[in-house]
């Protein structure tokens, strides 16, 4: 049976030795950096024409422009558009990222936690650093629900520091298992089949495995897009809480 | 449709009692079909609501989930680390342990209460009716 572990398999293309750290460039730099040129080529080649009228490819770019748009404004409000930029950016690099680990042979990024651990703790560091500048130590009062006696109060306050450190873990852990497990699943039934046509009497039930995997590529392409949704959508309610401590 | 080249339509007023009364039954049996074809027409967009409505139910299962292991291991760890540092093994790690528990069980309620109100939203109202497809975004 094939490995359904192998490909997420880091292979270093071009070794970088960073002052005794390694910080080689490998397959998955690589598909990083195709990912950001394919974001890249498409909304320059899909804004280069631009027109009131929009053609097809121009309106696909607006749509996700205004997609997010829309994301922001109602989590934060008009004056949440100042992290457009970071949001659209989250986005597209995630969407495209899992995207592009649908195509066969291709490495998928987001299932190293690594990738995606960096990814929750850069928007944990913005929500820390914007929420003091903004607020001060007026930013402490996440921690202080209103209206709680002052006898429970530590205990209140431990749990809702712990909530808040809690994020970033569900936040990186949430959208790698989910592109992890379903890559190793969709390995191990297209292994189904191979192992079926070769084991000579059962080759007539290699079909079943073959209609599971391409059900299982269907709801893979929809994980890709939820899971890319769904850690936007959960940057946007943290940064949400940057501007607006104290529910 | 009435046939109108022969100037015998239901508004000319000029045809028989028992051509009027055929044609109201057509109209009655058209509104049926008409009737039962919407019907099915309806249970078709139910089901693909439910669809919708299942992925979702999925996204956010799988959200929860993550919400409330993620806090238990924080709990866990900061306790850990703590007891490593002040040497009160193995105390600190059970009680945060234990409050990273209750932390994971207030984010759950927290991402539910959420849910529901983006339910109420998205179906105006509505709890429980099939949700507008959004996928037009995707």
């Amino acid at each position: 049976m094939p490995d359904p572990i192998h490909q997420f398999e880091i292979k270093r293309l071009w070794h970088i030795d960073l002052f005794g750290y390694d910080a080689s460039f490998t397959n998955s730099s690589l598909f990083m950096v195709i990912a950001v040129a394919v974001i890249v080529g498409f909304l320059l080649y899909a804004m280069s024409g631009a027109s009131l009228v929009p053609s097809r490819i121009q309106s696909l770019a607006e749509t996700a422009y205004e997609f997010i748009a829309n994301m922001v404004r109602e989590s934060m409000g008009e004056q949440g558009m100042k992290f457009f930029p970071l949001v659209f950016t989250i986005f597209m690099f995630i969407f495209t990222v899992n995207m592009l680990g649908m195509i066969p042979g291709v490495f998928t990024v987001t299932s190293h936690v690594a990738v995606t651990a960096t990814l929750a703790v850069l928007v944990f560091a913005v929500v820390l650093l914007v929420g003091f500048a903004k607020n001060g130590l007026h930013f402490l009062k996440l921690f202080v629900p209103s209206g709680v006696p002052i006898y429970v109060l530590p205990v209140v306050s431990t749990i809702e520091v712990i909530s808040f450190l809690s994020r970033p873990v569900s936040h990186s852990v949430r959208l790698f298992a989910n592109m992890l497990a379903g890559h190793i699943t969709l390995k191990v039934f297209a292994g189904f089949i191979v192992m079926l046509l070769g084991s000579g009497t059962y080759a007539f039930l290699a079909p079943l495995p073959l209609a599971g995997a391409v059900a299982l590529t269907a709801l893979e392409f929809l994980v890709a897009f939820l899971q890319a949704y769904v850690f936007t959508m959960l940057t946007c309610m943290y940064l949400n809480d940057a501007l607006h401590p104290g529910h | 449709m009435p046939d109108e080249r022969t100037g015998e339509g239901p508004g000319s007023g000029n045809i028989s009692p028992s051509d009027r009364s055929n044609f109201e039954r057509r109209v009655k049996d058209l509104d049926k079909r008409l009737d039962s074809a919407r019907a099915q027409q309806t249970d078709k967009d139910s089901d693909d609501g439910s669809a919708a409505v299942r992925t979702r139910g999925m996204a956010y299962g799988l959200r929860m989930a993550s919400e409330l292991v993620g806090a238990v291991l924080v709990g866990g760890m900061i306790g850990y680390f703590l007891d490593q540092w002040l040497g009160t093994t193995p105390w600190l790690f059970l009680v945060l342990f234990f409050l990273g528990f209750a932390a994971g069980i207030v984010n759950v309620l927290r991402s539910f209460s959420r849910l529901q109100e983006e339910i109420k939203v998205a179906t105006k109202g509505n709890l429980g009716r099939s949700m507008p497809d959004d996928d037009e975004d995707d």
